[in-house]
């Protein structure tokens, strides 16, 4: 095949499903070959066939996988009638999910010291790339950036993964930083040094976090998040413009260098 | 399912010879068709732009089984596509505007030419779509696919692109299709079928049929819109773009009962199939063949469901032969 294939189709047993911050959501179901086969940053697409505004399968990253359980974890954020019928689905109902799809995030072993900066969402891939560093000894730190304090999650999670400084960013300071995820890149560029940046969120935000890691000369992976059809190749509608033509978040990405992406 | 291929003349609807009623003990029926000359073992086919180069769905079900693939569209040279949102869920479907972003015949053959001639080889034939912004592209591109495409089972020349700035110009009008058609026709003695644009119909369709087409493959997504109200902006980056899926199976199957009506060139029905009775429709407003379309994108296991539920309807209806079906609409 002119590239590798690795999306299959697999039942879906939801577990949990359930509200964790303002318009967030966190969903755990059960498909085992899926959770084994899942790297860190890839994403699969999920079926809500009761809504008829949502033909295609919703693409969704993950948080964690649980092989014991077979279980797959992700937090989604509701934000149309697609998500809102995947939050109205209930403990047993089952569904169909494809993946794994994309490729995941590269960090190499040689990593001293690496930050995640996620916005909002954005969060939900770094939380995957998490349990990779910590399973490979990797330092990190965290920003997580959302407008308010309400709307945060991912803290809990990744001090439990041994994520050293969580800076909470929120515009209203009502949490340990005031202002934005890239103002908090930054700010702990004053006294922390890394060799790798790992960044989802809004596109504004990519881009300021990729400017900032490519003046401090630290290589930037962001994840990229694109309207999706298929998830496999096979449509052209979640084109990624990068200096080299148009790419495709389902097959090339959605991890790109953030050299690469024309912003 | 029978996998023998049962040869037609090209361009002519089967005979309607089969028995009234199906013996029980001959509960498989002939499903192999003829559409513009490529033998197909079935009727399901793929609508260009929602299978890729078909290997996409190899780890999803033996694509070979298929009757036949159609392949995004091509031209004679690279096209980026458009920049920006390419897609919106609406109701009953997406609107897209892709804009037939592709690599160009020659990269096309190179990274896809050893698959597709394989596939070819387990028994399903490869129908290229062309693309082109004038006359001359379209040209090239044919004359490309004839030199290094051996393997072609023939060509949808796409006329009806909705994302193009003047992607519609061609199918427009009767005579500007028939231009396209014509200038064609003698670069290739392969099959040659249209994607029409989903406007004037019958007229268009003779006006193939004259110009020598060997088949008719319909609709093309229709364009429209989908505006953000909170942002008052497109939900894609252009103003408009094509609508498909379900929701315009309905008028889909109205314009291939249209075309059927006006010409006695096969028909590939195209247009929200989502099941074996959408497809059986298409069957019955007078299609020889149907593809699925972006149901393959939503659930890419879905046109081996489809081909059992249509075998499945043939059955129901007491036939032996699909071919006794098309065309069998009562009003």
């Amino acid at each position: 095949m002119p590239k590798e294939l690795k999306a299959h189709i697999h039942a879906a047993r939801i577990c949990e499903n359930e509200q964790v911050a303002r318009g967030l959501w966190c969903l755990v179901f059960e498909a085992p070959e899926l959770a084994r086969d899942l790297e860190a940053g890839q994403f699969f697409t999920i079926a809500v066939a009761s809504e008829p505004r949502q033909v295609v399968r919703i693409p969704l990253s993950f948080s964690a996988v649980d092989m014991a359980s077979g279980t797959v974890e992700t937090i989604y954020a509701v934000i149309g009638p697609g998500t809102e019928a995947l939050s109205r689905m209930e403990r047993g109902e089952t569904t169909s999910v494809t993946g794994p799809c994309g490729n995941g995030w590269k960090v190499s072993s040689q990593i001293k010291r690496c930050l995640l900066v996620a916005g909002g969402i954005g969060i939900t891939p770094l939380l995957s790339a998490a349990t990779f560093l910590s399973r490979e000894n990797i330092a990190f730190d965290a920003i997580i950036g959302a407008r308010t304090a309400d709307m945060l999650w991912g803290e809990e999670a990744l001090s439990a993964l041994g994520c050293e400084t969580v800076l909470l960013a929120t515009d209203d300071g009502t949490t340990n930083f005031q202002g934005t995820a890239a103002d908090g890149f930054c700010e702990l560029l004053k006294t922390e040094t890394y060799d790798c940046i790992l960044t989802c969120g809004p596109p504004a935000m990519l881009q300021a976090v990729a400017e900032i890691a490519a003046g401090a000369n630290i290589a930037c992976q962001a994840s990229l998040e694109r309207n999706m059809t298929c998830g496999f190749g096979a449509c052209s509608t979640c084109a990624v413009q990068t200096k080299t033509g148009n790419k495709s978040a389902c097959m090339d990405g959605p991890v790109f260098n953030a050299k690469e992406v024309v912003w | 399912m029978s996998d023998s291929i049962k040869p037609q003349t090209s361009g002519a609807p089967a005979p309607n010879s089969a028995p009234a009623h199906t013996p029980a003990s001959a509960p498989t029926p002939n499903m192999a068709v003829n559409f513009a000359g490529i033998p197909m073992k079935n009727p399901l086919n793929t609508a260009s732009g929602t299978f890729g180069q078909g290997w996409q769905f190899e780890n999803f079900f033996d694509v070979s089984r298929l009757g036949a693939i159609t392949i995004k569209g091509v031209a004679d040279k690279p096209w980026p596509g458009n920049d920006g949102s390419r897609m919106a869920d609406v109701y009953g479907g997406i609107i897209n505007s892709v804009g037939l972003q592709n690599p160009g015949v020659e990269c096309l053959v190179k990274d896809n030419g050893e698959y597709l001639e394989s596939l070819t080889k387990r028994g399903c034939p490869v129908i290229c779509q062309v693309v082109g912004h004038t006359i001359e592209e379209y040209q090239n591109a044919l004359r490309l696919f004839e030199e290094l495409a051996p393997w072609a089972a023939g060509y949808e020349i796409n006329i009806s692109c909705p994302n193009l700035g003047d992607g519609c110009a061609w199918g427009a009008k009767p005579e500007t299709a028939a231009e396209v058609i014509k200038s064609l026709r003698p670069l290739t003695k392969r099959p040659l079928a249209v994607k029409m644009a989903p406007v004037n119909i019958a007229e268009t369709a003779r006006a193939l049929e004259d110009a020598g087409a060997d088949g008719l493959s319909l609709i093309n997504s229709i364009s429209g819109m989908a505006i953000d109200v909170q942002t008052r902006r497109s939900k894609i980056a252009r103003p408009t773009g094509g609508l498909s899926g379900p929701a315009f199976h309905p008028i889909a199957l109205r314009m291939v009962y249209e075309a059927a009506q006006a010409t006695k060139l096969p028909i590939n029905g195209v247009g929200g199939v989502m099941t074996g009775e959408d497809a059986a429709e298409f069957i019955l407003a007078g299609a020889t063949s149907v593809s699925v379309g972006l149901t393959s994108l939503a659930d890419p296991t879905s046109p081996m469901r489809i081909l059992e539920e249509l075998e499945s309807w043939v059955v129901s209806q007491g036939a032996t032969d699909i071919n006794s079906l098309r065309g069998a609409f009562e009003c």
